[in-house]
């Protein structure tokens, strides 16, 4: 069962991410690599890695994010 | 996308000689290993015990490579310091400014003191369970975007977390030096760490008190960058 979920979670980390980066808006992309940071968590949780994947969630999933998009505003109001 | 014409041949075949040299070094330097790299980690986990830490992440994180750890928050500063510098000499006054829904600006008051009581707990708690300082820090910058979101008015005062982050990062040096002077070491750990308080939230010496001191300055840090970030554009 644990290695179902594994291979799962692989698998969708590859596809969020191969769909990520073929996005043409660059705001899709940055809310795709969130999906990939929270497949991330689950594959860290699963190789009991607790602490890195707190790291992921807070910084990779949560605010790192939350930055690219505030970055993205300001360089838009510069176009 | 026509590589021949974006990349020069000079670039393309130094890249391609570069990273056959990289390969072939790697190779060589992986063939002629020294056994005794591979249990560099078991080392020191065994090395643990001593420290009365429960959490052996942190233990390896603080203790082990506190210096490293020391650069990292340096680095965190740098990052801070540069957004903030960029981010003033542009100025642009803010057109689309919306005001947020009461239920909106409700919800964030009442989980603000939530969000930061949960990113103390992983800080403080950091010698114990999962987490510590970068995470809870990161946590309560979270709660101060969610209230920058919600509210018009929310600010930040500069003085505050200008003492904070200074506090901060002074602290982390002069303890490395209290260390350097007592136990002969940069970072030693000179406060008392039996393993029989392990699991306790008094225990560890210095481990504790550097996670929470790296809490303050990384919350602070993150904070400044989210302020920066969402009120330059309408302050000036």
């Amino acid at each position: 069962m644990i290695g179902l979920i594994l291979l799962g979670t692989f698998i969708a980390v590859i596809v969020i991410a191969f769909v990520a980066i073929t996005q043409p808006k660059l705001p899709d992309a940055i809310i795709l690599s969130m999906g990939v940071g929270l497949a991330a968590v689950v594959l860290f949780v699963l190789f009991q890695a607790p602490d890195v994947a707190l790291t992921e969630a807070v910084i990779g999933t949560g605010i790192g994010s939350l930055i690219y998009l505030m970055a993205l505003k300001h360089l838009g109001e510069q176009k | 996308m026509n590589i021949k014409r974006d990349i020069s041949t000079t670039t393309l075949s130094s890249f391609t000689l570069s990273a056959f040299f990289v390969l072939t070094v790697l190779s060589i330097l992986l063939q002629n290993i020294p056994q005794k790299l591979f249990s560099a980690g078991d080392s020191l986990l065994k090395l643990n015990s001593d420290q009365g830490v429960a959490n052996a992440v942190t233990t390896v994180v603080v203790y082990f490579r506190g210096f490293d750890t020391l650069g990292e928050i340096a680095v965190l500063f740098i990052a801070s310091f540069g957004i903030g510098l960029m981010l003033t000499s542009q100025t642009h006054g803010d057109k689309n400014k919306v005001k947020s829904n009461f239920m909106l600006q409700l919800g964030a008051r009442l989980l603000f003191p939530i969000i930061i009581l949960f990113g103390v707990y992983v800080m403080t708690f950091g010698h114990l369970s999962v987490g510590g300082g970068f995470q809870g820090g990161v946590i309560i910058a979270s709660a101060v975007l969610l209230m920058f979101v919600s509210s018009n008015h929310f600010h930040l005062s500069h003085r505050v977390v200008e003492v904070l982050e200074t506090f901060a990062g002074i602290s982390y040096v002069m303890i490395g030096l209290i260390g350097l002077i007592v136990v002969d070491s940069f970072l030693g750990n000179f406060l008392p760490h039996n393993i029989s308080q392990l699991g306790l939230l008094l225990s560890g010496g210095i481990v504790p008190i550097i996670y929470i001191i790296i809490g303050i300055k990384v919350g602070s840090e993150m904070s400044l960058i989210v302020q920066n970030m969402l009120q330059r554009s309408d302050n000036d």
